[in-house]
């Protein structure tokens, strides 16, 4: 039998006393030619106990990343996210409120986000963060719309933008899906062999609407060259960063090296990985992107009294009030999410932040300086990286991973489902959570796959 | 107050750290990105943060706090275990680029989901991969303008949408690249089906489109509507924000629709989390099923060597739809949003017509008892129905137009006093086609006593003295926020600089 519906058994009663003889009643201004004819074709309700156990049985199927070595990641990472938050962001106030329109009673959740905005536009090096996006990929393609929003009329290259040809094709799939309404064409920037963005071939770039490059880029490699892109695109083209936020610990702000609008995947800091999804989109720019960006965004004002309050703010650039003309269709974001890291981002402080940063550093050093003694493993870049790298393995990745699964190793990810010629590459990701037994075990096992491949040759 | 910047001990982190691990050599960042200066953030202990957040909840109210009956947005209650399962290893450390075969419960989960949502919706394939509604309905229209390119009927470039839709509906179709058609709505809200023939033609890409409408009435002529987008050569596309009414009773493809986008965090609890996380699945029909986002979860018998691995005797897998419009999310979707209105939905299984038989219950009793409160308190000349109609859906509107003109007691007074008795307010000012709208929706999990009383907290507030509701609210945490000067005096960080 259903539970949680307070008025099962009063039925009659409030029927009665609206003059209706039957439930059916309700529904007699539905036309009979569209009227659903017996039961849903579906299995009968459950109690909680079932369900809690249902769940555990058939979640309990999934192999989960904390039960044996894991070095996957590829653009999301399995950071420690401390107990409070999750204790804090369930409670209901939270929890069960909808967007903040009576900001008289959702000041907690405005000032959280204000405090939220702030936190990323120190983060990044901007003056201005929304309160998120739904994730880092849909993030980068709104990035994408508005610097052509924003650059078309002055562009020499008008409708066009260019991103690293590096880009995951998931990612690209994305930006693709979400420019071509707009009929942007989006042209990609190729990478040296050593993994750094190739400043002559940018040059190509100067005079579109904005260019996206991550930083550290899908391979982890942490590019100098990037200081030196804006002063090459000039003012009329938006520079367009991606970053993984904890990186930024150590890594200069995008924003001290001359970028427009930094976005990224926010799940490093505030959330576990969660089969990807819900995470949040960061999303921050500078002052002339400001009234053509995506999302909502709080200000801080004053109630009739004067008292400091907080409230949505320059919301007719959205959907509610815009219509067909808004920045972006987007109306739920990830505003829980955001508030996980948020709190995360407070409970670590700036030191916090940089030891956090730098563990993660430590366990990538670690992992490389183990592997590039592994034999049969090649260190595809001798480069700065944070968090990942990519290494050349004996015979094709997928066979190489397929082996490490078999010996309870989740050894990274296959980079030729990324990139065609990639196949014999595998993306290595460590975060703090990595262990010296899991970089070891890695180790042996690969070291015994180039033994077992050569046998096998 | 209590401001996070104001934090700052001098050597405060809220949690320490492990060693790192040891390396022969330092890492080291290149010289040029360095970073020179930290972060101004603030410095608190775990004591003064978990105090930070706790007073700011207590400034913010949720369904958990009291009656939501906030139109169109379905604020019903969130049950706790589902909040218990999402945190589960099994969902919270799963990696989407996993092997099939560590994923084999996500994947009996997600086509479990799939399947229901495509009995509910009667579509033929349902993908999970949108993470909101208003992503649900940019999904949709791109695999219908896919589905068009690909028959080489390049000119259906236009989307019709009713004067009274959603603004995601227009903004959606207007990203994915359509010129958008509204038509006006009759003079009762409801569609009007002359204006809808007078623009249906070879350039209609879709008609987009809610049932029950905005005003929470049941467009009966909406098979006629489908005739007639059908004829023109069009696709229905059905805005699922208010599917709760309709569970069970009807559903998108017997009304003629091609497409619909779901509200995971409306229909199927999902919390809202003051603004999200949602999830936004949309069910197509077997012309559009090509050309989803993938990839989409499948299954197949079992084989012996995967018997021990599999669940329920069956392989799940991964499928990529033929001619596919790609990713709209990098990864999966909201997988733990899935998670979580999976065990919403396991609470009701075949009973999820009981939920929208009381949800619609709940709605029209309280309509009932708003207009008879109002009378017993002298006040019933002060609105009228949005709508005139024997029985409304979920939710209904009312206009408080007599109220402003005689007393010139605004909806937006109204819903500021009813902030002062301790409820959320409804929605205020939509749909445009009703004057001086509030949109009440008070889904299935409210008790009759609880609808009573909000009943008679209405009526009293109508009854309230002009002046003393044009200050209301004044018991809550601020009073009313100037919006103004929000956006004259742009403050959107904190204001270091004057510190």
């Amino acid at each position: 039998m259903v539970d949680q519906l307070p008025n099962r058994g009063r039925e009659a009663e409030m029927l009665q006393e609206m003059g209706l003889a039957s439930m059916e009643d309700l529904f007699s201004d539905i036309p009979a030619d569209v009227r659903f004819n017996g039961e849903l074709p579906l299995p009968g309700p459950q109690s909680e106990e079932e369900i809690i156990s249902d769940a555990r049985r058939l979640l309990g199927a999934n192999t989960d990343m904390g039960s044996r070595p894991s070095f996957l990641g590829a653009g999301l990472y399995r950071n420690y996210v401390p107990a409070a938050v999750f204790q804090l962001v369930t409670r209901g106030e939270f929890l069960t409120a909808y967007t903040p329109y009576q900001p008289e009673v959702s000041q907690g959740m405005l000032q959280a986000m204000w405090e939220f905005q702030t936190l990323i536009s120190e983060l990044v090096g901007l003056p201005i963060a929304n309160l998120s996006l739904y994730d880092g990929s849909t993030a980068a393609a709104e990035a994408l719309t508005c610097a052509v929003r924003v650059h078309n009329r002055k562009a020499s290259q008008p409708n066009t933008v260019y991103v690293s040809s590096l880009t995951p094709p998931d990612k690209l799939s994305v930006m693709f899906n979400y420019c071509q309404g707009a009929e942007i064409d989006i042209r990609t920037l190729a990478h040296k062999e050593d993994g750094t963005l190739d400043l002559d071939a940018l040059r190509e770039a100067a005079g579109s609407c904005g260019v996206y490059l991550e930083q550290p880029n899908p391979l982890g490699v942490l590019d100098e060259g990037l200081v030196s892109v804006k002063e090459i695109i000039g003012k009329n083209t938006a520079l367009i960063v991606g970053v993984q936020p904890v990186s930024l610990g150590v890594v200069e702000a995008p924003g001290h090296y001359g970028a427009d609008i930094v976005v990224g995947e926010g799940q490093p800091l505030g959330s576990p990985v969660t089969g990807g999804g819900p995470l949040y989109g960061i999303f921050a720019c500078s002052k002339p992107y400001l009234r053509l960006m995506p999302g909502r965004i709080v200000g801080r004002s004053i109630d009739v009294d004067g008292k400091e309050a907080y409230c949505l703010t320059l919301s007719t650039r959205e959907q509610h009030i815009r219509r067909h003309r808004a920045t972006s269709n987007i109306c739920t974001n990830e505003t829980l999410i955001a508030l996980m890291g948020a709190m995360h981002m407070a409970l670590l402080g700036p030191d916090g932040l940089r030891d956090l940063a730098h563990r993660n550093m430590m366990a990538c050093q670690k992992a490389k300086e183990v592997l590039s003694q592994t034999p049969g493993v090649r260190l595809v870049h001798a480069s700065h990286h944070f968090n990942e790298f990519a290494i050349e393995v004996q015979g094709a990745a997928s066979e190489c991973l397929a082996y490490l699964d078999s010996n309870g190793i989740i050894g990274g990810l296959d980079l030729g489902t990324w990139y065609k010629d990639a196949t014999n590459q595998i993306l290595i990701t460590t975060t703090d959570q990595t262990s010296l037994d899991e970089i070891e075990a890695l180790s042996a096992q690969l070291a015994l796959w180039n033994t077992h491949g050569e046998v096998n040759a | 107050m209590s401001h996070l910047f104001n934090h700052n001990g001098a050597e405060n982190t809220g949690y320490s750290q492990p060693v790192p691990l040891q390396t022969q050599n330092e890492p080291t960042v290149p010289g040029g990105l360095l970073r020179k200066q930290s972060a101004r953030w603030p410095r608190l202990s775990e004591p003064e943060m978990v105090r930070h957040y706790t007073w700011l909840s207590k400034r913010n109210f949720g369904i958990d706090t009291g009656f939501y009956p906030l139109g169109s947005c379905t604020m019903k209650h969130n049950p706790r275990v589902n909040e218990v399962i999402a945190q589960l290893p099994g969902i919270a450390d799963i990696h989407p680029h996993q092997p099939e075969h560590h994923l084999q419960g996500l994947l009996s989960i997600f086509y479990e989901m799939q399947h229901m949502l495509e009995v509910c919706a009667g579509m033929d394939q349902v993908t999970l991969q949108p993470v909101a509604g208003a992503q649900g309905e940019f999904t949709a229209v791109r695999c219908i303008q896919e589905y068009f390119r690909h028959r080489g009927e390049d000119q259906r470039t236009k989307v019709i949408v009713p004067d009274s839709a959603h603004g995601t509906n227009p903004a959606s179709a207007a990203m994915a690249g359509f010129e958008i058609v509204e038509i006006p709505s009759l003079a009762d809200g409801r569609m009007d089906l002359d204006a809808l023939a007078a623009v249906a033609d070879e350039t209609t890409a879709a008609m987009m489109i809610t049932n029950p409408n905005t005003l929470g009435l049941f467009e009966a002529d909406i098979k006629a509507a489908s005739e007639i987008v059908h004829n023109a050569g069009g696709q229905m596309y059905y805005d699922g924000a208010n599917f709760n009414a309709i569970l069970g009773i009807t559903s998108p493809g017997l009304m003629g629709f091609d497409a619909v986008h779901f509200n995971l965090h409306k229909t199927f609890s999902q919390p809202h989390g003051g603004g999200g996380p949602g999830s936004g699945p949309i069910g197509v029909k077997a012309q559009l099923a090509p050309f989803l986002p993938g990839p989409l979860a499948a299954r197949r018998k079992a084989t012996a060597d995967e018997s021990s691995m599999a669940v329920d005797e069956h392989w799940y897998h991964w499928e990529q739809p033929e001619h596919s419009i790609g990713k709209v999310q990098q990864w999966h979707g909201n997988a733990g949003a899935v998670i979580r209105c999976w065990a919403y939905y396991r609470r009701y299984g075949s009973g999820l017509k009981t939920m929208s038989e009381h949800a619609v219950l709940n709605a029209n009793y309280l309509r009932h008892a708003i207009h008879r409160e109002a009378k017993k308190a002298g006040v019933d000349h002060l609105f009228v129905d949005g709508a005139e109609t024997d029985v409304a859906k979920h939710e209904f509107t009312l206009s408080m137009q007599p109220a402003k003109d005689a007393h010139g007691i605004s909806a937006m007074d109204v819903a500021k006093g009813l902030l002062d008795r301790g409820y959320m307010a409804p929605t205020v000012y939509f749909p445009l086609v009703v004057p001086e709208c509030m949109m009440i929706e008070p889904t299935e999990t409210e008790s009759k006593d609880t609808l009573d009383t909000f009943a008679e907290h209405f009526a009293q507030v109508l009854k309230s003295d002009p002046e003393t509701l044009h200050e209301a609210p004044i018991t809550t945490p601020v009073r009313r926020v100037d919006e103004v000067y929000a956006a004259r005096n742009l403050c959107l960080r904190h204001p270091y600089d004057d510190a």
